[in-house]
């Protein structure tokens, strides 16, 4: 139990204040903002406690993904910097669209799919299924 | 506002008064007063406009419930432009597909400073949520559904070249003082050579112009261009026949609107589109976009000429699907992160392409890879 509020716990807290003490005044166009505002504030608050970890996993699924063939010189000088998330993306993308994954179509998917549920359990829990 | 004599309230604005002159000369009408003007809500693409005239003098002389489309601020990649959806939807209409009659297009940017069209105004509800959740709105699911597929297959018909029955029906909508001739219709992208294939292409240059790149997304076109089906079709496609984007009344379908995305495709794509999960809504368990089961469906669309429809077409164009709306949401978010457009709508529309991503990889899974 920590003593003061962190950033997830404030931002829940706000949107229990919203939806408990605004949206009840609040009707048509307003009304629909305010359950807009509150779902912001919900995905605020579940990424500050779930997207580090989330981040952290997506880079080494992604990294090892790349280790799943080997690479000549040209292409090992071009490796982006580890856990940056931005970059490995990017050599993921030109390899899967330039083929080279075809081969490893459940790996790929796996690591894919676990990454996309991590990141729906941060934008809309509500849409995962088991 | 002014009050007039024999009228109720008039809405004198300069966009009206504009509009109103404008009218006035299109209808061949001593004079055109604007009794309502406003703005309705839903359009993150197009500005739709309620218009509400008592048009006095000449062969439109009465009282008309209009609605005025015209672009919004910032557009997305691949909508028409006024002039070509007011050409599509003309031809559409004429084919006897269930659309608002389209009615006046003015291409004169000095008289809104954009180019719009007129239409007619039609009953019902097409917010999907509402479509997918009350019962009293849809009561009998399948025969909507049945409705949508016999409908969509009836702009499925029509199939490049423009025939000659269209090109004459579309003709006898002389209503109009600036009609879009066959040169606008012409104009639009022509037939693909292979759609799924053209599609791909597209797709792929959108994802090349975000700053980020989307490991799912290029997985799932790269999964689309591993299995893109050897036979096809190319005929007249809506691509944004969903639910929210069709107007019940009563029960039944009363038009589908948004034309914007209309081209050349493969039929399969606007099934996938209407079908997919991610346009269900509160009845993500209903496959035939939250209304009713897929079957429905597919009988009213095969039994009005539709082409053949198997579960693997349906896998595959729903996957497509995914990834059309993933990128589209993108775009949206770009608008907002890009700071041109600052909008929480537009930064939640950005968080949705997670769910997508999600989809389009159990799809995939589930169709075998």
């Amino acid at each position: 139990m920590r003593d003061i509020s962190d950033a997830a716990d404030l931002m829940t807290t706000a949107r229990e204040a919203l939806l408990r003490d605004l949206l009840p005044a609040l009707s048509g166009e307003r009304r629909y903002a305010a359950l807009m505002i509150a779902n912001g504030m919900a995905i605020a608050a579940r990424e500050h406690r779930l997207g580090t970890d989330a981040s952290r996993n997506e880079a080494a699924r992604l990294r090892n993904l790349l280790a799943l063939f080997p690479r000549d010189a040209a292409e090992s000088s071009g490796d982006p910097p580890t856990g940056d998330v931005p970059a490995l993306r990017k050599v993921i993308c030109a390899a899967i669209r330039a083929g080279r994954f075809d081969a490893h179509e459940s790996a790929v998917g796996n690591a894919l799919a676990h990454t996309a549920a991590d990141w729906v359990a941060i934008s809309n829990p509500k849409a995962l299924r088991t | 506002m002014t009050k007039d004599d024999t009228l109720g309230d008039t809405v004198q604005t300069p966009a009206t008064t504009a509009l109103a002159r404008w009218l006035a000369r299109a209808t061949r009408a001593q004079d055109v007063r604007v009794a309502r003007y406003e703005r309705l809500p839903g359009g993150a693409i197009q500005d739709n406009f309620l218009l509400d005239v008592d048009i006095r003098g000449g062969p439109w002389h009465g009282e008309h419930a209009f609605v005025l489309r015209t672009d919004a601020p910032t557009g997305v990649a691949a909508s028409l432009s006024r002039a070509q959806e007011f050409a599509v939807l003309r031809v559409a209409h004429a084919a006897g597909v269930t659309a608002p009659k389209p009615l006046f297009l003015c291409r004169d940017t000095a008289v809104l400073g954009r180019e719009f069209f007129i239409m007619k105004r039609l009953p019902g509800v097409a917010q999907g949520h509402r479509l997918t959740r009350e019962p009293a709105l849809v009561p009998d699911g399948a025969a909507l559904a049945r409705e949508l597929g016999a409908n969509l297959a009836r702009i499925h018909a029509i199939r490049p070249p423009w025939s000659d029955a269209i090109k004459r029906a579309a003709h006898a909508f002389t209503d109009t003082p600036s009609a879009a001739g066959d040169g606008e219709i012409d104009a639009i992208a022509p037939p693909p050579t292979h759609p799924a294939l053209a599609t791909i292409v597209e797709y792929r240059s959108w994802l090349d112009k975000l700053d980020d790149a989307y490991p799912a997304l290029e997985w799932g076109l790269r999964w689309c261009e591993r299995h893109a089906p050897a036979t096809f079709d190319i005929a007249l496609i809506h691509r944004d026949y969903r639910t929210g984007n069709y107007l019940v009344d009563e029960g039944r379908l009363a038009g589908v609107l948004d034309w914007e995305f209309a081209g050349w495709g493969d039929p399969r794509e606007d099934i996938g589109w209407l079908t997919a999960r991610c346009w269900r809504f509160s009845g993500v368990e209903r496959e035939a976009g939250g209304i009713a089961p897929i079957e429905p469906l597919l009988q009213g669309y095969e039994s009005a000429g539709g082409v053949a429809v198997s579960r693997t077409d349906l896998d595959y164009w729903q996957v497509m699907a995914h990834l059309r709306w993933a990128i589209i949401a993108l775009q949206q978010a770009q608008r907002h992160m890009g700071g041109g457009e600052r909008s929480l709508e537009l930064a939640l529309t950005g968080r949705i392409v997670h769910e997508l991503e999600y989809e389009v990889l159990q799809l995939i899974t589930r169709s075998g890879a």
